[in-house]
């Protein structure tokens, strides 16, 4: 294998798929990045391939010059070092002879020793997975979206998920997909976010899955420059993004592979309350800015910010107090607030996490009672169901 | 009962015939030779009697001579009330006694000797003389007794008070003389007793000769530290804290001063531990628990503080009388005292700085001299009365009268002087407690918190030398993370390398025990209840956990015959990333182990650790310098910090002098 390719894009590739390799393990061919050069017409393409056995990742670099083609395994951190190192040169050779890998600039040569490429895991394509390949069925549902919508549909779901939390299926955020309704929902036990969209296609088979948090991760990350749909095709056990570059037609230029979580999610239809009667319209700013202040004097033990509306002032007041530290109490005109006084304590961080992701300026809450769960709406779209917290 | 029969001997009368089974008398010597079997053992009980009768009789001097282990003699010698002549045959006739007439006085127990059977007893197994002279008397008198022939008594010289002397004990009892152990042993026996006996009367002289060389030569009118620190050893003087109940409760009628060792004193026995009631050197299953418990969390479990507790109760407040030899005594109320021992250990323990030195954990020695610190200088301490509340200032007067005087009334009646101290103490106000300031230096209670820093820190700088050199005091200003687990910071007397998870649990714990002791914890709900799985009796034990759940913050309810769900969780543990289903698991799991007893302060401490450790950064954990900082600080604000609630230490430190030794400078 023998490659001429531009350093920038070689750097931006390998930067993304660095994000799989694994690094503890025993297995030295799995913190290893395969390198696939082909060619294509009169050009050729560089694939990156990196799994670390949950998640895999394959990336094409296209535009480069294939001199000859071929596959190698290289140690992923030593080749995203150099590449990263050779700032100054605008493109690099690679050239794979045995199980070393020889990278050249102009001033510099670098010798790497690497592996059998045989001995990296096969990473399933895209294609196959949906047709089904190797004993594996087809996939069960498969059908595009745009990659804008879906990144802001999981940008609004996934800072819900729990963080440490290794026991739960809530660790990463459910995908559903009903006709035309596609909606993910995540939840770390104490709040809820859901986020729908609709697809264009309305036919197809209804499927549930929970996707691991650090594949939409890293999805998002590769969805950031994408333009068109995004490609996805759920299988029993994983799910595969292909991310194409330009029109959407499985051209594979990014395939993001992932096993999925098992487990139930927690049946959240049952916990979004329908009965809240207590209704206002707030100004995202204003409500973030006001929480934001409270917050100040609460700590790890005393959380809690207190909302207080009153109809009769068409206020709220937001009050905090931390022992030993002192207290805190902001003041929001309220325009619209319907309903009898309630008063009811919140984790600030919740309400705030969620403000951050509404982009609309019209937010509506909605509640029942002290120890009952919150709701804030944006739009038809977003839905957040917050629990209280008992204040002392 | 064949066996029960008493075997002939050839001490005995000649052996019944036998089938003979008339019901006799028992002579008179064999009586007492029974009676000695349960108040005589060895030579340390004669030690023991002979002790308590020169207490008895209001000695400021005793002087007790031992040889060989006490076997070929035990001599007391007292300068109390003495007998007149015809006391003495009285003395050791059984089951005379000058101090007890009714039964009902039973009840009342202040003096040590009740049973009047101790001489006669002694006498039976002994060869005894007993010198005495009173102080309306020119001359003294002399009775000898060998087994049961009793002398006639004739005129002594000598001073005023008595003296007993045992030779050969168990000389016409060979079966019990074999029951003794070597001469070494009896004589570390002897020696025990003479020691607790002089601990708990500061107020007398004490002169002990063994195999006439002097083992303990203690002079009289000392304060209860003073002599508990000259017979615990000099070297104990900074490692001892000083202890006292916090409040004088007349209904509840104990009164409670002691010292307790820093938790590198804890040694494998109990041997280490000395407790008193009413003066009285006893064993105690309740209070040595007290001790303990107070100590839970600063020493590994196994291990006994050193410690000396004296209780004051009165006399209706214990039954002293169901020991033969009285080492043991039997509580009206167990649990009032358990509290009062706990609470008042524990309240001193959080006074203090536990931060072990590092140079002292190295070779066990070279401590500097700590100067007396304020908690130190009690029982003159009456001066927090001044600022600190007039109990404590009674307190210390109290102590003042009955420890620091020698008074001969109060052995007998200890308690009415007791009561008798604090009615004047009462009457006066708070002037005499002035005076008692003025005498002993300031008390604590008078010192503003930011003054306390710079006394310790010139006290840092007396006790070493060296650290005079050092501005005090010097803020925690720098830390540095070692390994992500230690972090090493100075303080105004040298280096502190800290354990991150230890201090933080230490720092977490005291603070929840802080909001905990004023509300209940914060707690957030959950959206769905997280589904812990429990065995039935598990199950069952949440009911009665119920009240001290809700206190940390947490709701949980049975869901199904092996599940529990919990429907809120302490924002905190929530904030710190704890599983409430491992955490609950745990909790269930602990509670049932340890057969926590529910709404008990036991059971509250026990998961407030739980909930400490589970919180605190673990090591390995990187910190931010503000995270080390804040940490830093909160080590000050904390009590007791210095050891993590598991026994371990949460800090060592390596003082200025010890790194000058270390570098070869001193
Ligand atoms: N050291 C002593 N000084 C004065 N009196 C003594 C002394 N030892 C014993 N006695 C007298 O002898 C009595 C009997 O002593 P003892 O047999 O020990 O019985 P108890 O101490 O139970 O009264 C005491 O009650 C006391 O009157
Ligand atoms: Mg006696």
């Amino acid at each position: 294998m023998k490659v001429v390719c531009d350093r920038a894009s070689l750097l931006e590739a390998i930067n993304l798929v660095s994000g799989v390799v694994a690094t503890r393990t025993p297995r030295p061919q799995l913190t290893c990045v395969k390198l696939t050069a082909a060619k294509e017409g009169k050009g050729g393409t560089l694939t990156l391939t990196a799994t670390d056995a949950e998640i895999s990742l394959r990336l094409r670099v296209d535009n480069v010059d294939v001199e000859q083609p071929g596959e190698t395994l290289i140690p992923a951190d030593k080749l995203r070092q150099i590449i990263s190192a050779e700032d100054n040169e605008p493109t690099l050779t690679l050239e794979a002879s045995g199980d070393t890998v020889d990278i050249r600039g102009e001033d510099a040569h670098f010798k790497v020793y690497g592996h059998p490429p045989e001995e990296f895991p096969a990473v399933a394509e895209f294609k196959a997975a949906v047709s089904g390949s190797g004993g594996n069925p087809p996939a069960k549902a498969v059908f595009k979206h745009p990659a804008k919508s879906l990144s802001e549909v999981i940008a609004r779901t996934i800072f819900a998920t729990a963080r440490e939390n290794t026991r739960y299926a809530i660790n990463g955020v459910l995908l559903s997909r009903d006709g035309k309704k596609l909606e993910m929902v995540a939840t770390d036990g104490r709040r809820l976010a859901l986020c729908r969209a609709t697809l264009t296609e309305k036919d197809g088979p209804s499927v549930k899955c929970i996707i691991p948090t650090k594949a939409l991760t890293l999805l998002q990350r590769l969805l950031g420059s994408a333009q068109g749909d995004v490609d996805i095709a759920i299988t029993d056990n994983q799910i595969f993004f292909n991310i194409s570059q330009g029109e959407s037609g499985a051209d594979e230029s990014a395939v993001l592979a992932s096993n999925l979580v098992e487990g139930a999610f927690p049946p959240y239809e049952d916990v979004i309350p329908k009965d809240n009667d207590k209704m206002v319209h707030v100004d995202r700013d204003v409500l973030f800015s006001a929480v934001r202040r409270a917050a100040l004097l609460t700590n790890e033990e005393s959380r809690g910010v207190r909302l207080s509306f009153t109809g009769q002032d068409n206020r709220l007041d937001l009050s905090s107090r931390a022992p030993e530290m002192g207290e805190a109490n902001i003041q929001v005109d309220l325009t619209d607030y319907k309903g009898e006084d309630v008063s009811i304590g919140f984790n600030p961080g919740f309400i705030t996490d969620a403000l951050k992701v509404i982009s609309d300026p019209d937010v509506i809450i909605e509640l029942k009672k002290e120890n009952k769960p919150g709701l804030i709406r944006s739009g038809d779209d977003f839905v957040y169901v917050v629990m209280p917290v008992t204040l002392q | 009962m064949q066996q029960a029969v008493p075997q002939p001997s050839s001490d005995a009368p000649g052996p019944p015939p036998p089938g003979d089974r008339r019901i006799r008398r028992l002579r008179t010597l064999l009586v007492n030779q029974i009676a000695a079997g349960e108040v005589v053992e060895r030579p340390a009980s004669v030690v023991k009697e002979l002790l308590e009768n020169a207490l008895d009789a209001g000695a400021t001097r005793v002087r007790i001579e031992i040889e060989s282990g006490g076997i070929e003699l035990v001599r007391v010698t007292d300068d109390g009330v003495g007998m007149g002549k015809d006391d003495l045959p009285l003395a050791v006739a059984p089951h005379a006694t000058s101090k007890i007439e009714t039964a009902t006085d039973l009840d009342r127990i202040a003096t040590f000797g009740f049973r009047g059977e101790a001489l006669a007893s002694i006498a039976s197994v002994s060869r005894m003389s007993i010198r005495s002279r009173t102080a309306s008397e020119p001359g003294g008198w002399q009775l000898d007794i060998e087994g049961d022939v009793v002398g006639a008594v004739r005129p002594a010289s000598g001073a005023v008070g008595t003296s007993v002397a045992a030779r050969n004990l168990f000389f016409n009892t060979p079966a019990r003389r074999k029951f003794l152990r070597t001469v070494g042993t009896e004589r570390t026996r002897c020696i025990d007793v003479v020691r607790a006996c002089a601990m708990s009367h500061a107020a007398v002289a004490f002169e002990a000769l063994v195999d006439g060389k002097s083992v303990l030569d203690v002079p009289p009118g000392q304060s209860p530290r003073d002599r508990a620190l000259a017979i615990l050893g000099k070297e104990l003087e900074s490692e001892m804290i000083e202890v006292r109940a916090d409040r004088y409760d007349d209904a509840r009628g104990l009164s409670l001063w002691g010292l307790v060792g820093k938790p590198s004193t804890a040694r494998a026995t109990a041997r280490a531990q000395h407790l008193f009631i009413n003066g009285r050197a006893i064993k105690d299953r309740t209070v040595q628990h007290a001790v303990g418990e107070a100590f839970r969390g600063l020493i590994e479990p196994g291990r006994y503080p050193t410690a000396v507790v004296m209780l004051e109760l009165s006399p209706e407040g214990v039954d002293v009388n169901v020991h033969p030899q009285k080492t043991e005594v039997r509580f009206r109320d167990q649990s009032m005292v358990h509290s009062v021992v706990l609470r008042a250990v524990r309240e001193a323990l959080a006074r203090e700085d536990l931060t072990p030195s590092l140079g002292g954990r190295l070779d066990g020695s070279g401590r500097g001299q700590r100067p007396g610190s304020a908690t130190e200088i009690l029982p003159g301490g009456v001066g927090g009365g001044v600022a600190g509340g007039a109990d404590v200032g009674t307190r210390g007067f109290v102590d003042f009268f009955k420890r620091a005087i020698p008074e001969r009334a109060q052995h007998r009646l200890s308690y009415d002087a007791v009561r008798e101290a604090i009615e004047r103490v009462e009457r006066a106000g708070t002037e005499p407690a002035e005076q008692g300031a003025a005498q002993t230096g300031t008390p604590r209670a008078e010192v503003p918190d930011a003054g306390r820093g710079f006394e310790s820190s010139a006290e840092a700088q007396r006790a070493d030398a060296g650290a005079a050199a050092l501005p005090a005091p010097v803020p925690a200003h720098r830390v540095l993370q070692v390994h992500n687990s230690y972090l090493v910071t100075q303080d105004e007397h040298g280096v502190v390398i800290v354990d991150q998870h230890a201090l933080h649990e230490r720092v977490m714990f005291e603070i929840l025990y802080a909001r905990v002791s004023e509300g209940v914890l914060e707690s957030q709900q959950l959206l769905t209840p997280a589904v812990v799985e429990a065995t039935p009796e598990r199950i069952e034990r949440l009911g009665e956990l119920a009240a001290l759940l809700a206190k940390i913050g947490i709701v949980a309810e049975p869901m199904g015959p092996r599940t529990v769900g919990v429907r809120s969780f302490a924002t905190l543990l929530f904030e710190r990333g704890v599983d409430p289903v491992e955490f609950m698991q745990e909790l269930l799991d602990k509670a049932d182990r340890e057969r926590f007893v529910p709404d008990s302060e036991e059971a509250l401490r026990e998961v407030l650790d739980m909930m400490a450790c589970k919180a605190a950064v673990k090591a390995g954990d990187r910190m931010s310098d503000d995270e080390l900082r804040a940490l830093l600080e909160l080590r000050g604000e904390v009590e007791r910090s210095s050891n993590c609630p598991h026994g371990r230490p949460t800090s060592v430190r390596l003082t200025i002098s010890e790194l000058e030794r270390l570098f070869g400078r001193s």
